[in-house]
């Protein structure tokens, strides 16, 4: 193991992160917190500390293997959490630790599941830093230190790799750090329109810097205890939010695709309008069973289903309305929908449609060999034949998924929450979705759960975000031994 | 600048590794899937699947707006198709890799006809520099710039007195002449003055050639006059038809020893002047017979570097004065040098270092790999407006890993010291790590664009990513 190199990625991961927390420090003083001020400057100088430790560690050789990758990823997602919590304890807006660090957890991954009841109560600047961390993790951290020292770029596939969502990243670029900087101007250039939007929709500039960093990093946090619910009256923003998730989750490399004028290739994209059909038959469907039982107009009903299942599906968890109220089958579909999860390459959790239309396949695939056991069917997505490491690695991927969330089912039951609470927090969890049924649903949060509960589902946030392999991997004793 | 490479077998990963870098976009093409997946792995590529003689591919991939393609997949049929195709689209330069012997009269014909940039032929690029080596007087002589007035040579350190263990700042022995990399075990040194001799290294001497002939014709044991009269070469391949061809029509002796008849029987009529003997290269009664121990020379070509190793080892027992192995995995050259073999040769690493020197073409005159790729001897032309003009170069910030060994001032040779000031138009002959290219561009090539274009692209000339 190359240590010297990856405590130098470390340390310059550390050192952005103490960049970013300079946009908290401004709103703090400005909001004159005293607490929250001190806070952050501690955190901030405990971060650059430690970042100018590791990033000074003499590096013996440049080289990179899938090995050190993975651990700057898995470490790096692990580091970062770690500090982003110091300014909720430090501050004292947090006082337990373990909240903290379940807080920063769910802000970087994306999840949105909170265990703090009084939000309101929070200062200016600590409310804003949870969003942020909504945002430098959604399209990923690594990826932005790739784009900012593109000296990383010669080892950072490997990086890059383990931290993009999906089966098969794409680079679109001869150079990553290339990629990287088009992806994170996309992502800005998104954000940036959708805090106009939410602004013109009538919230103040802090609100829209929150909802907009919670809609495009696809994470949830809202600056109110009970999400969107008490919004739910204003149309615009309701339509202008659901947008926003919903874009969100679709493959920034399409965007790319659609500035460089290649709107056929991006309009042939299957996963894209798979993308499109699920959401378009989720919205239906839900508007069928909630019209008339619900919600007494058309539009109310189209209102509420569209931002509910763009938020479920993904993974945002922001809430319009107590859908834990809403009949059986509405909960049955979103509860669904928490398995879906927005297109690789975007800022969503969970699954990902191009993983679920990859199994469709080669179900497909299956069936009709028994009809023809010698046709030759191979996996063909976008016109191209996938590898068959690469959908050997997409089924693995999905009963793995299966299988932490059965297990992690088990465990969650442990706290004797009701059978559909402890599933939902662990699907809403391990999506990153941030918000279940019950228990944990939408008025409820994450509030009532022990410690040691807190610190598992963190796991299991951290694991969802990074899609299982990278974080087991180094999980298993075979990754420490030369 | 925006490369394709169409190929991605040794040479091809060879170029893609020489070339990714600040200074240039690199795409690479091929069929198989983990040809593609260990350059990307490795390398910052961009990787794309497919048959590039493909009109739609190349199309796809914007090769309208590319500066340079290179095919160098395995048939020699399938680059010229892609380098026809490639410009005809408007590609404006192309490279290709033609290596089979019959189409070797016809190159002209390629590069006038057909507007092919350049051809690079790895068997006939291994074979001239073979026949550079055996036909050379010293063996110590490695490469020569600035038309001949500098010369780069190779020295053991044990065989000069008074160098090893002092540092270089300490050293007298070498007069208008400079280290300008030391190789120590398997290890390419950029050295500075306090860089410490030590007994195993190996020095390269650059300097004015007069001068450093002069050391080695002073400390005798550093090479004698030696021309190979006879030579013996093992396999009968392409690269041995080429090396036969040359040596015999300067007048050498050559005896070829190929296995296969039939080949034998091509050899033999197409080579009327050579000695071809049907027989098992590595048979030593054979190669006994035919008086191994009386020859000047041993190539060994056969088609596996265990073999070359093996026979060029033999040779050098048998008391063959030069034996040089060709060895296919670049990385394999500086330790079978290590063995006392006298030149390893790496087709592929010949062949990058001809096509590098073709892709800098403007701006660096001659380029040569050296060490396995590690680092890189390079001649170019000082342009009016580079950074370091009229800067001491003591307080220029050469970065380490870099060395300017020579310079020529109107046919003047100069070996540069610290108060040394570069003007436009000298001619610089520079020892480079190769991964500090970048940093020595800094120094000779200014940023054409604006300080915003530099942050976002970290290089020049890239508004136009097409590749899919």
């Amino acid at each position: 193991m190359n240590f010297g190199l990856v405590a130098r990625v470390l340390g310059n991961i550390l050192l952005i992160e103490g960049g970013a927390l300079t946009i908290p420090l401004g709103i703090s003083l400005y909001f004159r917190e005293r607490g929250a001020v001190i806070g952050i400057l501690l955190s901030m100088g405990i971060l650059g500390l430690t970042g100018l430790f590791l990033s000074n560690v003499p590096v013996r050789s440049p080289r990179l293997k899938a090995r050190e990758a993975v651990a700057i990823v898995t470490l790096g997602w692990v580091i970062v959490s770690f500090f982003a919590a110091l300014p909720l304890v430090l501050s004292g807006a947090v006082p337990s630790f373990v909240d903290a660090l379940f807080e920063a957890v769910s802000g970087l991954t994306t999840t949105g599941a909170t265990v703090i009841t009084q939000v309101e109560m929070l200062p200016k600047g600590i409310l804003l830093w949870r969003s942020l961390l909504h945002w430098l993790g959604g399209m990923g951290i690594l990826v932005l230190t790739l784009a900012i020292l593109p000296t990383l770029g010669v080892v950072g596939f490997q990086v890059f790799k383990a931290e993009s969502p999906g089966p098969t990243p794409d680079k679109f670029t001869p150079r990553l750090a290339a990629t990287s900087k088009i992806l994170y101007t996309i992502y800005t250039a998104l954000t940036a329109l959708m805090v106009i939007a939410v602004r013109a929709a009538g919230v103040s500039w802090l609100d829209s810097f929150i909802l907009a960093f919670g809609a495009v990093g696809t994470g949830g946090f809202a600056p109110f205890s009970d999400s969107l619910m008490g919004l739910s009256p204003n149309r615009v923003l309701m339509v202008v939010l659901a947008a926003s998730m919903f874009l969100s989750g679709v493959n920034f490399a399409l965007y790319y695709d659609l500035l460089k004028g290649r709107w056929k290739q991006v309009w042939s994209n299957s996963e894209l309008r798979l993308y499109l059909g699920i959401t378009a038959a989720a919205v239906l469907a839900l508007s069928l069973n909630l019209y008339g039982r619900v919600y007494g107009t058309l539009g109310e009903t189209l209102r509420q289903a569209w931002f509910q299942v763009s938020s479920i599906m993904t993974t945002t968890g922001y809430t319009s309305a107590d859908f834990d109220l809403w009949p059986s089958f509405s909960k049955a579909v979103l509860f669904a929908l928490m398995f879906v999860g927005g297109s690789a390459g975007s800022t969503s959790g969970s699954v990902k449609v191009v993983r679920l239309l990859v199994t469709a396949k080669v179900v497909k695939r299956e069936i009709n060999r028994v009809l023809h056991p010698q046709a030759a069917r191979p996996v063909i997505i976008n016109g191209r034949v996938m590898s068959s490491d690469v959908v050997q690695g997409v089924v693995s991927f999905l009963l793995l998924y299966v299988a932490v969330f059965a297990l992690g089912s088990l465990v969650i039951s442990l706290e004797g929450v009701d059978l559909l609470s402890a599933m939902s927090a662990v699907a809403a969890t391990l999506g990153n979705v941030g918000v279940g049924f019950g228990a944990v649903g939408p008025t409820a949060g994450f509030v009532g759960l022990s410690s040691a509960s807190k610190l598992f589902l963190s796991f299991l946030m951290l694991l969802g975000r990074l899609e299982l392999f990278p974080l087991l991997a180094v999980l298993s004793p075979n990754f420490w031994r030369e | 600048m925006d490369i394709l490479i169409v190929g991605m077998g040794k040479l091809g990963y060879k170029l893609a590794e020489t070339l990714a870098g600040p200074e240039h976009d690199v795409t690479v093409v091929d069929l198989d899937e983990q040809a593609l997946a260990r350059a990307v792995n490795r390398l910052d590529v961009l990787p794309v699947k497919g048959n590039g003689a493909q009109l739609q591919l190349l199309e796809d991939l914007g090769v309208r707006k590319k500066d340079l393609v290179v095919a160098v997949t395995s048939s020699d049929e399938t680059n010229v198709l892609i380098c026809l195709t490639a410009k005809k689209l408007g590609c404006p330069r192309v490279a290709a890799r033609v290596r089979n012997p019959e189409y070797a009269g016809q190159i002209d014909f390629y590069k006038e006809q057909l507007q092919l940039d350049f051809i690079t032929n790895p068997e006939l690029d291994t074979a001239n520099e073979v026949a550079r080596y055996l036909l050379r007087g010293y063996s110590a002589h490695l490469e020569s710039f600035a038309g001949g007035r500098v010369g780069l040579f190779e020295v053991p350190a044990s065989a000069v007195p008074g160098v090893v263990g002092r540092t270089l700042a300490a050293v007298d022995a070498f007069q208008d002449m400079l280290v300008g990399a030391i190789y120590r075990s398997g290890e390419v040194i950029i050295p500075s003055g306090a860089t410490v001799v030590e007994s195993e290294d190996v020095l390269h001497l650059i300097g004015r050639r007069e001068a450093v002939t002069a050391l080695i014709r002073e400390h005798s044991s550093l090479g004698q006059r030696h021309v190979a009269k006879r030579v013996m070469i093992l396999g009968g391949g392409k690269a041995a038809f080429y090396l036969a061809s040359r040596l015999l029509t300067s007048g050498l002796s050559v005896k070829i020893i190929e296995q296969d008849e039939e080949r034998c029987n091509y050899l033999a009529a197409q080579l009327p002047g050579a000695l071809v003997i049907c027989g098992d290269g590595t048979d030593l009664d054979l190669l006994q017979d035919e008086n191994l121990s009386e020859m000047d020379a041993l190539v060994s070509f056969t088609g596996h570097d265990e073999e070359n190793l093996m026979l060029a080892l033999l040779g050098k027992q048998h008391g063959v004065g030069k034996v040089v192995a060709k060895v296919s995995r670049s990385n394999f050259v500086p330790i079978i040098e290590e063995l006392g073999i006298d030149r390893a040769v790496n087709p592929v690493l010949i062949s990058a270092g001809e096509l590098v020197r073709f892709i800098q073409g403007g701006q660096i005159a001659s380029l040569s790999l050296i060490f396995g790729g590690q680092a890189e001897v390079m001649e170019f032309v000082v342009p009016p407006d580079a950074p370091i003009i009229g800067v001491k170069l003591a307080e220029a910030r050469i970065p380490p890993g870099v060395i300017l060994g020579s310079i020529v001032r109107r046919g003047q040779v100069f070996i540069p010291k610290g108060d040394f000031v570069v003007q436009a138009q000298d001619r610089v002959i520079a020892f480079c790590l190769h991964r500090q290219l970048p940093e020595l561009n800094k120094l000779f090539y200014p940023k054409r664009r604006g300080l915003g274009h530099e942050l976002w692209f970290g290089r020049k000339g890239s508004g136009k990513h097409s590749a899919d």
